[in-house]
């Protein structure tokens, strides 16, 4: 069977879309880009040696599971939330709440998933996809970064949900339990932006928010020295490309889709210093976007002495200064 | 950012992007991935190196089959033990060159679901016998 009224789109992220996406199909008006602004997804952190990661890498978003959590003290939404030990008990209610009606949210680890293509596959145990059908043994899957609905067998679904290692899925699934029928926009809004700056400003982490950038900007002429030859190199400086453009962040890191946020609560709470701040985000971001589309090139040309790098590091540290005095203005406005 | 300046064509590859429309406004826009379009020959042409040389390290007796996966697919020890539900001193003896007959067949059977790959392909591999 499957959920037919439910309407399958391609979002940015596949959180922040899963999230959208169910809150929409329960009756609930609201954007990805307002999901993402009021959860504070906007984030930096920088990981220079972690046993879970082969090479020093960066996220650009808070935690997984973090914007449900926030969407949830921020707007009075109840998710419905399960872990599963026994994958069968795990597959059964999925099941069950598919034969009900209930399109539901699984936890996956991306590298399982038959229909992306191999070259995007990577060991990632925090990818959300929403499940609508099942017809026989493969599940109808609405993934937000496929354009149309798309087929995963049983087997395969089973893989990704529980597959083990760092953050493991654990056959996590969750969907909305119970939906407002308003909530109050502007506190939300405000709350939302208040931690996302204290997530960039404050922190007392040195890998976290701004001093990530800085942090990165320091350890990224160390790359060389650490990978295992001209290749590995190249290929770890292109995946920067990837992280901040094609891993489902909207473009240069999150940082389009928090402007349209931001632009998109300056109309709701009328606050038109909102707007500005929007488009000086996005320039921001047009930064970030010249720094990944450079790393793409210098990996592709194998052009990996060290003047680029430091060219790299000067980048961040601009990226950094910026997203600072940013941030620190975003923080007074909204007080 | 505006539309023109993030458009790509590559259909297999779909993501959204957010960029400012002429009217100043911003929303979401599907494009294809930049990187894939411009890059992608590159990517396997390094998947393609990176599987010889892994392979020749496997005859070499540098590392055995486990080894290559592990490498191949971006794991580290730590992360490989995990998945496995095993610790990092038995993933450590399995990744020893001459470890891998030690494998028992329910770790290695483990291992190919970790991997996603077929035993037999493993056992092939460490052989030198892949087709």
């Amino acid at each position: 069977m499957i959920i037919e009224n439910y309407q399958h789109k391609m979002a940015a992220h596949c959180e922040s879309g899963s999230i959208t996406s169910l809150l929409n199909y329960a009756g609930m008006k609201i954007t990805e880009p307002m999901v993402f602004g009021i959860s504070s997804g906007i984030f930096f952190g920088y990981f220079h040696a972690m046993k879970s990661f082969a090479f020093p890498t960066f996220i650009v978003r808070n935690k997984p599971g973090q914007m449900r959590k926030n969407i949830e003290k921020r707007t009075g939404v109840k998710f419905y939330t399960k872990e599963f030990k026994n994958q069968l008990k795990g597959q059964q209610a999925l099941d069950l709440l598919i034969s009900k009606g209930i399109p539901a949210a699984a936890q996956v680890d991306f590298f399982y998933l038959d229909y992306v293509p191999s070259w995007e596959r990577v060991h990632l145990n925090v990818h959300f996809i929403v499940v609508i059908g099942k017809d026989g043994d493969v599940y109808k899957v609405s993934d937000s970064y496929f354009p149309h609905l798309v087929d995963l067998p049983a087997d395969s679904m089973n893989k990704g949900r529980f597959a083990q290692g760092n953050m493991s899925p654990k056959g996590f699934l969750f969907y909305p339990g119970y939906v407002p029928e308003s909530f109050n926009y502007e506190k939300a809004i405000r709350r939302g932006i208040k931690k996302a700056c204290f997530n960039m400003l404050s922190i007392p982490i040195p890998f976290l928010g701004i001093k990530g950038i800085r942090l990165f900007a320091k350890k990224i002429t160390d790359w060389p020295s650490i990978a295992r030859d001209t290749e590995h190199l190249s290929h770890e400086v292109m995946k920067i490309n990837i992280l901040l453009e094609d891993q489902g962040t909207g473009g240069a890191g999150f940082r389009f889709m928090y402007a349209t946020f931001l632009q998109q609560a300056s109309e709701i709470i009328d606050k038109p210093e909102l707007k500005d701040l929007a488009r000086e985000l996005m320039e921001i971001g047009d930064g970030w976007r010249e720094f990944s589309l450079f790393a793409a090139k210098l990996g592709k040309n194998r052009d990996l002495g060290p003047e680029k790098f430091q060219h790299l590091s000067n980048l961040l540290y601009q990226r950094a200064e910026k997203e600072e005095d940013f941030f620190k203005r975003l923080s007074k406005t909204i007080k | 950012m505006k539309e023109k300046d993030v458009l790509a064509e590559f259909p297999e590859q779909q993501v959204i992007v957010y960029i400012e429309k002429e009217d100043g406004t911003y929303d979401a826009i599907q494009t294809g991935s930049f990187i894939s379009a411009n890059y992608i020959d590159d990517f396997f042409l390094k998947r393609k190196n990176l599987e010889k040389a892994l392979q020749e390290k496997i005859e070499k007796r540098e590392i055995n089959a486990i080894g290559y996966y592990m490498i191949y697919e971006d794991l580290t020890i730590s992360e490989l033990a995990a998945r496995m539900g095993l610790m990092k001193w038995t993933v450590r003896k399995h990744l020893r060159p001459d470890g891998f007959g030690k494998i028992s067949e329910a770790a290695l059977k483990k291992y190919s679901m970790v991997f996603n790959v077929a035993s037999e392909e493993i056992v092939s591999r460490q052989s030198g016998n892949r087709k």
